[in-house]
């Protein structure tokens, strides 16, 4: 609710003075309405980005070539000064991971509303700056504490570059980790020779992840079952106490788990298997062919 | 502005300020792509040499006790499980903990700064919370200068004798501010307003944000002490092997 309102008014501040008022409105509306449907952020699964990942057609591509390709993308889109690059970009890859990856398009959108809440404040500092006497060119400008708060012409171009790079950049993330699940990226972080103990250290956590999110849960619904969550002083004090002990049981936890790894023979090393993916010509397609517009369209619009 | 350009302001502002409630506030991540190309390089720069002292430091002594890794690598799992799970707080509001600020406690500042990096790379992929171009500067208010500052506040508070739990209770408060106010002026060194510069913006973003991170961060303080305390009761063991580990961090 407070997204889809925070959203009506960076776009009604970004595009007043440029639109005519009926447009403007339109576009506010529909806006508010793209939020008012598709937002909402729920809590009942933590990782669904993972379980997307693994459901994704484009699980089965080479992981390192994924990787390189987003990671160029994501700097070629980050280093764009024009708007229109990163807007292209952010399309095309949107397009890609739902198409071509299968994410279904509902839960792509309810994806982009995470960031959203950021990005709608920050925009909306970027947009309207206090200033002592009301500048000439203010497009929207309202009284505020002998002074005035009003939005320019430059800063809704500063705002609108800088919302389409974060877009474009959210999309080739997106295009990334819905196609490519943690432990091939861990993998391909190993082979570029990121120090052997964090990858380890990254891999356990993985792990670890999946166990301590299933004892929260039971820990959870235990505590609810006694009346632990009535009240927000009762339910805070649960909420400490039930981290207090996760923490010590993961602590128990991981005693046990080194008793099994020295049992099989730990030396300090954990070895992985990973399949072979070869590189195809879907994915050169896919990423070359954004990578290709990309460069031109920063060169062009430099 | 013409009177329709009117009422639709005001009608968003009448709304936005009967709704004005925070909704979502979690720890406050600079998003992907928000930051220009020169600032992610500078803030992952800034970040590299207590990278490099947190991994020698886990390196040494994962040789020393193996078990270590284990322990770091749950530390790791717990601090990204409660940074993904809701907190209460005020009414149908949700937030998240960012749970640096206990790492830093139990663990020391290098060992928090590397699991708060991988913690990162986590959210970024898992959670779309923060990104791969800004994870220099989110590294740096989240995982190096929020728990320097828990850490230093627990030792003085403890050379001071203040009571224990309120001295966990501060040093995590006052760490998450500090990671909310190093936010604001990492974003507000990439665009300082056109009047005013740097400071006027920072002052922007500390407003903006404020209603949402303040509450946040005394529901930090207030968890990290019931950890705490929760610890303390039941598993006085685990802690003391703990301490012994972190004997070793800083050898």
């Amino acid at each position: 609710m407070i997204a889809a309102l925070l959203a009506g008014l960076v776009f009604f501040s970004l595009f007043a003075g440029q639109l005519p008022p009926v447009w403007l409105a339109a576009v506010c509306l529909l806006v508010v309405l793209l939020f008012l449907l598709g937002g909402g952020h729920h809590h009942d699964s933590v990782l669904t980005m993972d379980v997307y990942a693994r459901r994704s057609r484009l699980c089965r591509e080479n992981a390192a070539f994924k990787t390189v390709g987003s990671l160029c993308l994501l700097i070629i889109c980050i280093c764009s000064s024009s708007p229109i690059p990163p807007l292209c970009l952010f399309l095309f890859l949107s397009v890609a991971t739902v198409a071509a990856g299968g994410v279904k398009l509902r839960e792509y959108l309810s994806l982009l509303g995470l960031p959203a809440v950021f990005l709608l404040l920050s925009g909306l500092t970027l947009l309207w700056d206090f200033y002592q006497k009301l500048p000439e060119q203010a497009v929207v400008s309202l009284p505020f504490f002998g002074g005035w708060l009003a939005v320019v012409p430059a800063a809704q171009s500063l705002a609108m570059l800088v919302l389409s790079r974060a877009l474009g950049a959210v999309s080739c993330l997106y295009f990334l980790s819905l196609s490519t699940p943690l432990p091939e990226l861990l993998a391909v972080l190993r082979r570029a020779h990121v120090p052997a103990i964090v990858v380890e250290l990254a891999v356990l956590i993985y792990r670890y992840i999946f166990i301590l999110l299933a004892t929260f849960r039971d820990m959870k619904d235990s505590a609810a079952s006694r009346l632990g969550y009535r009240g927000l002083k009762r339910s805070l004090r649960t909420t400490g106490l039930v981290y207090g002990g996760l923490l010590a049981n993961s602590f128990r936890r991981a005693g046990a788990c080194f008793d099994a790894m020295e049992s099989r023979c730990y030396t300090g090393q954990i070895a992985f298997l990973t399949p072979k993916k070869k590189v195809t010509g879907k994915l050169i397609c896919l990423l070359g062919f954004p990578l290709i517009g990309m460069l031109a369209g920063v060169w062009l619009f430099f | 502005m013409t009177t329709v350009e009117k009422k639709i302001m005001s009608f968003s502002i009448v709304a936005g300020l009967v709704f004005c409630v925070p909704q979502t506030a979690s720890a406050m991540h600079i998003m992907e792509g928000y930051l220009p190309p020169a600032f992610c390089i500078g803030w992952g720069a800034i970040c590299l040499p207590f990278l490099a002292a947190g991994v020698i430091a886990i390196r040494r002594l994962v040789q020393q006790h193996r078990k270590s890794i284990l322990l770091l690598a749950m530390a790791g799992a717990f601090v990204f499980v409660i940074s993904s799970l809701k907190i209460p707080s005020v009414t149908g509001s949700c937030s998240h903990m960012t749970g640096t600020g206990l790492g830093a406690i139990l663990f020391g500042v290098p060992a928090t700064s590397v699991l708060g990096l991988i913690v990162l790379v986590f959210q970024a992929l898992l959670l779309a919370h923060g990104g791969l171009t800004t994870l220099g500067a989110n590294t740096f208010s989240m995982a190096i200068a929020g728990p320097l500052l828990t850490w230093g506040l627990y030792q003085a508070g403890k050379k001071l004798r203040l009571p224990k739990l309120l001295n966990v209770f501060l040093a995590a408060m006052l760490g998450d501010l500090l990671t909310y106010c190093v936010t604001s002026v990492q974003l507000a060194l990439a665009y300082p307003s056109a009047e005013g510069g740097v400071w006027a913006s920072m002052v922007e973003f500390l407003a903006v944000f404020a209603p949402t991170q303040l509450p946040l961060a005394i529901i930090e303080g207030i968890l990290t002490m019931l950890v705490m305390m929760g610890l303390e009761t039941y598993a006085k063991t685990e802690l003391h092997e703990l301490r012994s580990a972190k004997g070793g961090l800083f050898k």
